[in-house]
């Protein structure tokens, strides 16, 4: 095959490739603008009005709030736990570590569902505690690998000397830590929060059994609406979030090259 | 490394309980109940769900699925990979980064794009009444097809991310090496580029496997209550007939698999260091 041949092949495949993955995404946005009642593509007459709606329906509204406190709050509790854990799985000689690593990245192998029934029935119902609560526990603790993860590499690359040397100068442990490894680690934990906010707002399935009557994450909520009602608004909802999730990771990858911390 | 093992425990530990108590303990008992089904220890939960055939047929299902996202995945994945490789530094992260945005948006979202796709109004059932190929639309959700597409699309990326990683690894002259030495491109891919890829196969295999088996939105949403897979057949059994029992039992299947695909992963990312 002669170079052209090839960089036409080449550009080919990968034209197809990315249209099977993109593709959707523009379908979307498109059929949430279609001007008919219900789903249709390509669109029927072009209307901004579903892409108004979403923001007039009180539910959307309310689940809208849920998920992004649950992946606010639930992301810095992860981190809260998450970082001074990585630092001590890094930096001690602990007895058992290889077994606290894999205890504390075990949410990661089992399947959310699972947590999410787990929960509710050993958790929220023996014990009273509100579904909002369970849920932020659950979300923490979906969120508590990722955050390991994502900072112990950032630490892997820092020299452990360096501590030493301050405690040497007369810091204390803790200024140590707050002086020289943690200025450090900061892009670590700040690509661990936005992995671990995308992540928590995202999911699905450890929130479909923690739901109750007005707690609902968004992404239930939208299922729960797509069951009844046809009209686009679901496809220009999923468009306006696809963009906030881009707009997320644009601005991360741009300030502080996310792309090397995940 | 400090010696301190108090002090470094004192960290450690609030992370491990709060995961212990979250997780391993409410999910272990989720796990005994099969086993407590006849209100005393036996098999009887696991004998009695597969004795039920619809149950036999969505376990089948769900590893057929799976086996087939996983090998459609590794085909387009190693064709899009070997051409990712071969762009130049400029255009490879680009392109690399439009594979990789999908996986940070949401899966509802992505999941709905299908319904656009194939539903009864959709461009595919337009095309087909518009050529005048069939008067009425025809049934394209909640099959096996629209499932496989949309779990597919979903977890395509894992395995493209997972290969182009592995092919950057080989070095540069082998592939032209073994042209000139008169190897067809066939020979090239399975003496040359699969066994030095195969740790990326590997590993993005078991992503898409494991990811494929456990997502829920897909079948719920492209299969429904017609294309039943584990995950919905679980939330089916929970919330339609309150039966905790296929509950635990399924949820030992699932986490049985992804367990294994898991220790799979870790024993090739240590023989690799």
């Amino acid at each position: 095959m002669n170079p052209s041949m090839r960089h036409l092949a080449n550009w080919t495949i990968l034209g197809l490739t990315l249209s099977f993955l993109i593709g959707p995404f523009l379908i979307i946005i498109l059929a949430g603008a279609s001007a008919t009642d219900y789903l249709a593509f390509p669109p029927e007459g072009l209307t901004l009005k579903w892409y108004l709606k979403v923001f007039t329906v009180e539910s959307f509204r309310a689940s809208f709030l849920l998920s992004m406190a649950l992946a606010v709050f639930g992301t810095l509790a992860a981190l809260l736990l998450g970082v001074p854990a990585a630092y001590a799985l890094n930096r001690y000689d602990l007895p058992g570590a290889e077994t606290l690593r894999t205890i504390v990245a075990a949410p990661i192998i089992v399947p959310g569902i699972i947590v999410g029934l787990a929960l509710l029935r050993y958790m929220v119902v023996p014990t009273g505690v509100t579904v909002t609560l369970a849920l932020f526990m659950a979300h923490t603790a979906l969120v508590l690998p990722y955050a390991v993860r994502v900072v112990s590499s950032s630490m892997t690359n820092l020299r452990a000397d360096m501590e030493e040397a301050a405690v040497l100068l007369g810091c204390s442990r803790l200024q140590a830590f707050t002086k020289v490894v943690l200025p450090n680690i900061r892009g670590g934990v700040l690509a661990a929060f936005i992995l671990g906010f995308v992540t928590s707002f995202n999911q699905v399935p450890v929130s479909l059994f923690l739901s109750g009557p007005g707690v609902r994450t968004l992404p239930i909520d939208m299922l729960a609406y797509m069951e009844i009602t046809f009209d686009p608004s679901v496809a220009a909802l999923s468009a306006l979030l696809a963009f906030m999730s881009l707009a997320i990771v644009y601005t991360a990858e741009r300030l502080l090259g996310f792309s090397r911390y995940v | 490394m400090f010696r301190n093992t108090r002090e470094g425990l004192a960290l450690a530990l609030p992370a491990a309980i709060f995961s212990t108590l979250l997780f391993l303990v409410p999910v272990c008992i989720l796990l005994s109940e099969a086993f407590r089904a006849g209100g005393s220890w036996s098999l009887q939960g696991y004998i009695d769900f597969f004795s039920t055939p619809l149950n036999r047929t969505v376990f089948l299902r769900t590893l057929k699925l799976g086996v087939l996202v996983a090998g459609t995945a590794a085909v387009i994945g190693y064709a899009a990979a070997f051409c990712i490789v071969n762009l130049g530094p400029k255009s490879r992260g680009k392109v690399f980064g439009m594979v990789v945005l999908p996986l940070m948006i949401s899966p509802v979202a992505r999941t709905y794009a299908w319904i656009v796709i194939l539903g009864r109004t959709g461009i595919v059932n337009e095309a087909i009444t518009g050529l005048g190929l069939s008067d009425t639309p025809l049934r394209l959700l909640f099959t096996e097809t629209a499932v496989f597409l949309g779990l597919l699309q979903l977890f395509l990326p894992l395995m493209i991310i997972s290969l182009v990683s592995a092919m950057e690894n080989i070095p540069r002259d082998v592939i032209p090496a073994a042209r000139v030495l008169g190897a067809s491109w066939i020979a090239v891919f399975f003496k040359v580029i699969l066994p030095l890829t195969k740790e990326g196969l590997v590993i993005g295999g078991t992503l898409v496997f494991t990811g494929a088996l456990t997502a829920y939105i897909t079948p719920a949403i492209l299969g429904g209550s017609k294309v039943l897979m584990l995950e919905t057949l679980l939330y089916q059994r929970v919330n339609v007939s309150n039966d905790f029992v296929s509950a635990s039992v399924i949820a030992m299947i699932l986490i049985v698999m992804s367990f294994s695909a898991n220790l799979l992963l870790k024993r090739i990312a240590t023989a690799r260091s």
